[in-house]
């Protein structure tokens, strides 16, 4: 297994790796945190019914 | 100067090197998934983030908590 850094450069490896990685938890803390239930600075929102219930009909002209 | 007794990898690097970097790179590795296993369970504990047939509310802790919830009232 070693083998493969005689194939791959070390250096470039590790910064693919890293810039990989970084971006990859940025992604998914965002993803959490525009959720309602793994929102760890808000909390989750209690929507009442009124808010959860359908949008009224249209009114006539 | 290269040697020419050892020829020139494709990342430049000799065995020994390799075997060296090798070493860190799997101790790394290693101790970055023991912290992201720790992460997890810590997450877990705090909230699933598998809802169960019904919902979160019907996890298997909740399942948990009302039995064992159950079972002190009906001791005591």
């Amino acid at each position: 297994m070693w083998r493969i850094w005689l194939l791959f450069d070390p250096r470039r490896v590790l910064t693919a790796l890293g810039v990989f990685l970084f971006v990859l938890a940025l992604l998914i803390h965002f993803i959490l945190l525009s959720t309602d239930r793994f929102n760890w600075l808000e909390g989750p929102h209690h929507m009442g019914a009124a808010q959860m219930a359908p949008l009224p009909p249209a009114a006539a002209k | 100067m290269s040697d020419l007794s050892s020829p020139t990898t494709l990342s430049g690097l000799t065995e020994a090197e390799a075997k060296e970097f090798h070493k860190i790179f799997i101790s790394s590795f290693i101790g970055f998934t023991v912290i992201a296993i720790i992460a997890h369970f810590l997450v877990w504990q705090w909230r699933p983030w598998l809802p169960g047939p019904n919902g979160y509310t019907t996890s298997m802790l909740d399942h948990a908590t009302t039995v064992v919830n159950h079972a002190i009232a009906y001791l005591a």
